[in-house]
């Protein structure tokens, strides 16, 4: 297919996205757009220094590749380049979702679906709404200089909406979003959006200020999903360690950082917004126990850092769109399941906090999750909502802070934003979990 | 039936960066076009990544009319401006010379640190034209230095950033600030007595991105806005005027919207002297409830156009005080360089996590200050709290002006 050069290493990824957006501000139509796009990033290495190009020009992949083959250096032994001879070579066709693409629904029955759900707004504390529906297939194909021949797909697709709610004196806006794999799966989620608009409304209307503090907080499985995601995701992405031995000491594998019910897990098999049968430079994804039973026990490599670490691939190296070329990056995270009822674990709370939902979260030596619905628990019990700009731990104090993890267990999906690091920007991740309780987190 | 479209242009080289080095290059050639097709007041759009056929966008535009899309506002037209604010672009091969230099002085003179992250040159060519005679131009190219600073003591992911966003770069000028701004990083210091204390932060983001939200019309006009009824009140202390800008010159951004509105004289005051005198509004919005049309305008070059307002990358603070020494008389402050994850709740109450910040005297980074928590609301940070906003002279982040903002915060140790 392609003329590879012999003194270098080259791959080509070759992205086909289909993309359907519906936008309706209340009940009017706004936008309805099918895009697709189509684009390849190409990387030369000739065991010095990377070559990337990323180009909309299909037809000229090859001219594109000799132009950053010349700006390489030849390098007669690229094969055995520890990072070369790292790379696997898979050769597979693994097209999951052609029976039931979401290519094959018209944009009709699509925005019909939106349609419906709209029609279930009619509560007058809401008084202005936008909503989308958005779906996405995407086909990559990857191919190597050492032979690797991947094609694979990638779908989702789901319903977002903003809605502006008044309750007197008390105004705020509420985000609402549901993902699927499968459009047939999203007809299900009426009742789930009839149920989350009536809790923000309640919400808007009845929080009240927090009184700042250190608590006891109680994690829903979103915002376990995202506690994991930025309390411990990131700092389990090898390329941060690449180089830096304070970080290598400090996360030594094999160091106990929380007690034995934790157990964290990233695994790129998992159907929805983590899904990734091949990382981006061919390696086939695995599930990584990044800790088992509170111990270290593993972490998140591209090819190049698992050379530099003398660890194993675990097919986490990723980009955001053919603009950018491959970085390690988490999959699905999520906290493995306890054994405890949760209603067991709330009624040892005397004085606490429920967050239930989240605007955003980040994660560097302070992490932060800002709740969009939290509530007062009270005798082991969710009383009154309130109002908080910020939850905030230390990542290398809080893990040891997690005292309980629920039997109840789930992973949520859901369509808009994603994981940022750097410049790339969003990519779409899964994550969940159990309800995780935090024995001590300052709440502003 | 008239016609527009939209052409997007982006061209770009970068050094990435790891561990001090050049580790790899990249370079990007991405055109993307929109079309959009007007018709017995309703709007078809279509739009491509890649160099797509004029022909075949048009007619994928035509035919997107069929979803009834309804836009009967007149179009922007008769209008010609071209404009480029950079016709000396650096050459990839200027571009790697100067990203080894700094990396190879950075590298020697502060072996204690690592620099990672991407030494790029991004040339950006936008072109909006309609069958009614607008045809806008702009054309721009920034030399963008982004490299995350780690501490190799630390286990920290990042200990913090230099920075640099400029159209000339001058590496003799940003080592001399960054050696300085390095210095005061290795000092470390306590942070000064007192639970109330003076705080400045470069670059505004985090509060006109809320006011953005709450400036946006529509909201306003349903009543869902902080800043419901309250046209023509005083918000906010009398020193503060809240513009919607479009200098590229300022923001390094096109100078029209997304309707092809260009404003007289590049901005438009939307809260002057701390009162509430326009809002964010799109054709559309203007239209539907009686506002001031402001040109604000926003969306995807294959989207139809919407109302701005869901950040405040279109809003500016204009300078209102020009010494921060005089305004602090001797009190030893606070420079936030990173503050990230915090939040402004529903009502304005603000607090967030500070990562890396600074003492500072007014005029100059004097050691790095632990981490901690501050809060406060905004207004009080923009009301009785407010310091002032200032022409940045105290850190160098090129030649696009940037300004510090100083209040008075609530910290928590």
């Amino acid at each position: 297919m392609f003329r590879f050069p012999h003194d270098v290493y080259v791959d080509v990824r070759i992205v086909e996205s289909h993309n359907t957006e519906i936008r309706f501000k209340e009940l009017v139509l706004q936008s309805q757009k099918i895009r697709t796009e189509k684009g390849a990033l190409i990387r030369v290495f000739d065991g010095t220094r990377w070559y990337y190009g990323s180009t909309t020009d299909l037809e000229n992949i090859q001219a594109s590749m000799d132009t950053l083959v010349q700006m390489a250096t030849p390098n007669p032994d690229i094969l055995n380049h520890p990072v070369v001879q790292a790379f696997q070579v898979n050769q597979e066709k693994m097209l999951r979702y052609e029976a039931d693409s979401v290519t094959k629904i018209s944009i009709e029955e699509k925005q019909a679906l939106l349609e419906e759900i709209l029609a279930q707004i009619a509560d007058p504390a809401i008084v202005n709404h936008n909503s989308r529906y958005v779906d996405n297939k995407t086909i990559k194909s990857f191919f190597s200089s050492k032979g690797a021949a991947i094609t694979f797909d990638q779908q989702t697709c789901g319903i977002r909406m903003t809605l502006d709610i008044v309750c007197g004196e008390n105004k705020d806006q509420a985000g609402i979003s549901k993902g699927a794999t499968f459009f047939s799966d999203l007809g299900g989620y009426k009742q789930y959006f009839q149920d989350e608009i009536a809790k923000s409304i309640a919400f808007i209307r009845d929080a009240e200020p927090v009184v700042p503090g250190e608590y006891t907080v109680l994690l829903s499985p979103e915002a376990t999903g995202v506690f994991t995601h930025e309390s411990f995701g990131h700092k389990s992405e090898s390329d941060f360690m690449v180089g830096d031995e304070t970080m290598k000491a400090e996360w030594a594998l094999g160091k106990r950082v929380g007690r034995d019910l934790l157990t964290i897990v990233d695994d790129g098999t998992l159907a929805g917004n983590g899904y990734t049968p091949f990382d981006d430079e061919g390696t086939k994804g695995q599930e990584t126990k990044i800790i088992s039973q509170g111990l270290l026990t593993g972490r998140l490599h591209s090819a190049a850092t698992s050379v530099a670490l003398e660890e194993n691939l675990t097919g986490n190296a990723r980009a955001t769109s053919f603009e950018f070329e491959p970085i390690v990056r988490m999959t699905t995270t999520y906290i493995a399941k306890g054994t405890r009822p949760v209603q067991e674990i709330m009624a040892e709370i005397d004085h606490g906090i429920y967050v239930e939902t989240l605007k955003h979260g980040s994660g560097m030596s302070t992490f932060t999750l800002a709740p969009a619905r939290a509530y007062k628990i009270e005798g082991g019990q969710i009383t009154t909502p309130v109002k908080i700009s910020v939850v905030t731990g230390n990542v290398f104090s809080t893990l040891q802070e997690v005292d309980a993890v629920s039997a109840e267990f789930e992973l949520t999906s859901f369509v808009g934003g994603g994981c940022g690091k750097m410049e790339q920007y969003p990519l779409p991740v899964g994550f969940g979990g159990p309800y995780t309780r935090v024995r001590k987190l300052k709440v502003q | 039936m008239k016609r527009e479209t939209i052409t997007i242009q982006d061209k770009e080289t970068t050094a990435r960066v790891q561990t001090s080095q050049v580790q790899a290059v990249r370079v990007k050639n991405i055109i993307k076009k929109g079309v959009r097709v007007y018709q017995d007041g309703k709007i078809g759009i279509s739009g491509a990544v890649g160099d797509a056929a004029d022909g075949d966008l048009l007619q994928n535009a035509v035919e997107n009319l069929s979803a009834g899309i309804a836009y009967p506002y007149p179009l922007s037209g008769h209008h010609m401006d071209h404009r480029s604010y950079n016709d000396h672009p650096m050459t990839s091969q200027e571009l790697l010379e100067q990203a080894e230099h700094i990396l190879a002085v950075l590298g020697q003179e502060y072996s204690d640190f690592s620099f990672s992250e991407g030494i790029s040159f991004q040339e950006t060519r936008i072109e909006m034209k309609n069958s009614e005679g607008l045809d806008l131009q702009y054309h721009d190219a920034f030399f963008g230095l982004t490299l995350i600073l780690k501490e190799k003591a630390t286990a920290n992911l990042l200990d913090g950033a230099l920075v640099c966003q400029t159209r000339q770069f001058d590496p003799d000028r940003f080592l001399s600030f960054n050696r300085n701004f390095l210095e005061a990083y290795r000092n470390k210091v306590a942070l000064p007595p007192g639970d109330v204390l003076p705080v400045f932060t470069l670059g505004t983001e985090s509060t006109l991105g809320f006011i953005g939200r709450s400036l946006n019309g529509e909201r306003f006009a349903k009543g869902s806005s902080l800043f419901s009824g309250k046209l023509g009140q005083q918000l906010f202390s009398e020193r503060i005027t809240i513009e919607l800008n479009r200098d590229p010159l300022r923001k390094g951004r096109p100078f029209f919207d997304a309707e092809g509105v260009v404003l007289p004289g590049d901005s438009l005051p939307l809260i002057e002297e701390g009162k509430l005198t326009k809002l964010l509004t799109d054709k559309k919005t203007a239209q539907l409830y009686q506002l001031a049309h402001t040109g604000a305008a926003t969306g995807n070059y294959d989207d139809p156009p919407t109302i701005d307002g869901a950040h405040g990358a279109s809003l500016a603070f204009r300078t209102d005080t020009a010494d921060i020494s005089e305004a602090l008389q001797g009190q030893m402050a606070i420079f936030i360089l990173m503050a990230s994850g915090g939040d402004f709740t529903a009502d304005g109450s603000y607090a967030t996590p500070v990562q890396v910040s600074f003492l500072f005297d007014g005029n100059q980074l004097l050691g790095k200050l632990p981490e901690f928590a501050m809060r406060s609301h905004l207004h009080e940070m923009l009301g009785k709290d407010y310091i002032g906003t200032f022409a940045n002279k105290a850190v160098y982040l090129g030649d696009i002006p940037t300004q510090l903002q100083g209040c008075y915060m609530t910290i928590m140790r």
